[in-house]
């Protein structure tokens, strides 16, 4: 609460003569009364009499305040008056005020003596005083004070900072994450106050884990308390003294929980799996965009790899049972439609997720809605004009829903960190959804529609180029595949390819197919053969990729892709060109428009369409070793 | 130099009134009486610096007293021992 907060200028009169303790006790009730803070200024002024009654509220150094508590009173509310030649108040030291201020209190509540202690600070500053009676008009006289608030406001921060050994640091969680949550916080934060341990206390609350503590605060403190009935993050937290309980035990015994931190009686504790990467003080920008995109791509994973993995045993499946290598293969059976519509399934989360936990990593809860809606939005391709879906936006859009979603969401925390703080408990069940769900929406939808004005030139491009070279545009075709591996790219070669089928030309889907079954590949002979590019878990998911590749499941790339876009892009686009462009040069045709290896059987020209493969899969896999650092460890 | 820790027991903590009353008692001695929250020191015998300090109900504070000489060690017993027992009895608000 800030003194300024109370004190508005029609409750400001400057340069009165008053006659005594009567007149400036009139004059101050009826500064109350003109500006609405009283419903009655006869009971009001009772109180203020009634205190007078027990002593004198004029305290010296020609200040008096004073102050009551009432039924009469509306809101909490401060009067200013100034005097400058004085008005006997009575005061304790006999001398005359000239600065005097009535606290008009409701009946709850003790901001009455935080705003009692806030203004005797400031009014022990002789300048201050000073100044205060200079003031020519009550804009200045708020001015001053508001002035003279902020700096001492600052220096205690900055004390308050340089304490940063909190010896007992806390972290408060709830499912809900609305009410109980900060209740332990707060609760915790007066026990340590009043047994003179000050306390930090961390809230992950639903709207976002808030006053996050620090590894320095950490490192300094002497335990931890986890007043929490939901998982937080404990890595951090390795080797200090910890006791993890209810967070009800947090709201009703918290002397007892900072007690048994201060006597040493917590146990170690000792966190299982892996150890936290570097903490989150000071990281450099890039390092946190990598965080964030990892986040995504490590969430992602097991939806890649379960989906391409049946979708292969679907292909497996039809072609063990014979069934026709056509335009259904993989749902010619009733066990193959099952593997194919469910993994079908699972890749459908694929991108949502991707998105939503990329945002999530940005905004904490708030970012998993805006992500999860946004990537939605991408797969779809939703548009202001089609907003049922159009041309998606991949993997790519998916990104960008990600991190727009992401930084739009703390954006919007920030914003509403405006908000007074009653409405703390509506922001994550309410403010954030809607008002998240509203911009990702027209973000996606504003950014879509150039995805679809790139497929439609594409498409027109790849018409245009039917009549020229055939092999130039296996390379183009077989690049397209693997550029966005889902997005308008890819969408607009594999369109074309498919219409290519039903008007004949089986060569076109051929390269098309090629193309899709080299990023795969050459990720996985890239995690084999060049294990030092690639993360401990990178290398774990690789050989899931040589299924993935062989069923032309380009999709096990993305999440290489994603997390070095750049790098592995180029050299999977590369390498897919080159067996585009040599699928064309052999005269490689194919009837089917998905498959993979199990279609093989009804390849033109098999033998050469291997081997395009194998080369353009070995160019990707070399330029992935070369562009690629190697990695720590 | 005589010191002892006590806790704050009326609801209101330390406004104006009790602060009053508190300063006021303490007035009549030479030695200096220190008050001590939350790592501040104030002087006891300000009402200002008291009602400044935010004294809420539940605060531990540590008051200190300080005469110039050894003579004063009486004198700081006295002082000691009527901040204390105001303290300790709710400052007439209990």
């Amino acid at each position: 609460m800030k003194i300024t907060d109370l004190l508005v200028p029609e409750r400001i009169s400057l340069n009165r003569k008053l006659t005594g303790k009567t007149a400036a006790i009139d004059a101050l009730i009826s500064l109350h009364e003109k500006s609405g803070s009283l419903s009655d200024s006869a009971v009001y002024k009772k109180a203020i009499l009634a205190r007078e009654a027990q002593g004198s509220t004029a305290i010296g150094d020609g200040i008096a305040i004073p102050h009551a508590k009432s039924p009469a009173v509306k809101k909490p509310a401060l009067a200013a008056l100034t005097c400058p030649a004085g008005v006997d108040y009575k005061a304790l030291d006999g001398k005359p005020s000239r600065l005097l201020f009535m606290i008009a209190s409701p009946e709850d509540g003790d901001l009455h003596l935080e705003v009692l202690a806030k203004l005797m600070t400031l009014l022990m500053d002789g300048t201050f005083r000073e100044s205060l009676l200079a003031a020519a008009s009550p804009a200045e006289f708020i001015s001053v004070i508001d002035k003279a608030e902020k700096s001492s406001d600052k220096v205690k921060s900055e004390a308050s900072s340089k304490v940063a050994s909190y010896r007992v640091l806390a972290v408060t969680a709830c499912p809900t994450g609305i009410a109980h949550t900060y209740m332990a916080a707060e609760a915790l934060e007066k026990a340590g106050e009043r047994l003179g341990y000050p306390l930090k206390a961390e809230t992950n609350g639903s709207g976002g884990a808030k006053n996050v503590l620090t590894a320095a605060e950490i490192e300094a403190a002497d335990g931890i308390i986890i007043a929490a009935d939901k998982s937080v993050d404990m890595a951090r937290f390795n080797g200090k003294r910890l006791i993890s309980v209810k967070v009800s035990d947090g709201i009703k015994k918290p002397d007892e929980l900072i007690e048994r931190i201060m006597s040493g009686d917590a146990p170690i504790y000792t966190h299982k799996g892996e150890m936290p990467s570097a903490s989150q003080d000071g990281e450099s920008i890039g390092r946190q965009i990598y965080k964030h995109l990892m986040n995504g791509v490590s969430h992602m994973l097991p939806f890649v790899v379960a989906g391409g993995i049946f979708i292969a045993i679907a292909f497996l499946i039809d072609s063990i049972a014979g069934a026709p290598q056509d335009a259904n293969f993989g749902t010619n059976t009733p066990a193959a439609a099952f593997f194919k519509t469910v993994g079908g399934y699972a890749f459908n989360f694929m991108i949502p997720i991707l998105a939503a936990f990329i945002a999530g990593s940005i905004a904490d809860r708030p970012g998993l809605l805006v992500g999860f809606v946004g990537g939605y939005l991408a797969t779809l391709g939703s548009t202001f004009a089609a907003v049922a879906g159009d041309i998606p936006s991949g993997f790519l859009g998916a990104l960008f829903a990600g991190f727009a979603g992401g930084y739009l969401m703390l954006g919007l925390r920030r914003l509403l960190d405006l908000l007074p703080d009653a409405l703390e408990g509506i922001k994550p069940v309410l403010l954030y959804p809607i008002l998240g769900l509203a911009l990702i929406a027209i973000l996606m939808c504003t950014v879509n529609p150039f995805m679809g004005m790139i497929n439609t030139s594409l498409t027109n491009f790849l018409t245009a180029m039917n009549n020229t070279s055939k092999i130039l545009l296996g390379c183009v075709l077989g690049a397209m595949m693997s550029i966005d591996m889902g997005g308008p790219f890819n969408k607009a070669a594999y369109v074309f390819g498919t219409a290519a089928i039903s008007s004949g030309n089986y060569d076109i889907m051929a390269a098309v197919m090629i193309g899709g079954m080299v990023p795969p590949l050459a990720i996985a002979l890239a995690t084999t053969f060049f294990g030092s590019r690639f993360t401990k878990e990178e290398r774990k998911s690789g050989p899931v990729n040589y299924i993935m590749g062989l069923s032309f499941i380009t999709e096990g790339a993305i999440p290489y892709a994603a997390s070095d876009p750049l790098r592995v892009i180029p050299s999977c686009a590369l390498g897919a060109a080159v067996a585009g462009g040599l699928s064309m040069l052999f005269g490689c045709t194919l009837m089917a428009p998905h498959g993979g290896i199990f279609v093989f059987a009804v390849v033109g020209n098999w033998a050469m369409y291997l081997l395009s493969l194998a080369v353009g899969s070995a160019v990707g896999m070399l330029l992935l070793a070369v562009l690629k650092k190697k990695k720590a460890n | 130099m005589q010191k002892r820790t006590v806790k704050v027991v009326n609801p209101q903590g330390f406004h104006m009134r009790p602060a009053g009353v508190f300063a006021n008692a303490l007035a009549k001695y030479e030695c200096d009486i220190t008050l001590r929250h939350n790592g501040r020191d104030v002087n006891a015998k300000s009402l200002m610096n008291l009602i400044a300090a935010c004294i809420k109900c539940g605060s531990e504070i540590e008051i200190i007293c300080e005469g110039k000489d050894d003579k004063g060690i009486a004198e700081e017993k006295a002082a000691l021992e009527e901040a204390c027992s105001m303290i300790e009895s709710g400052l007439g608000e209990v």
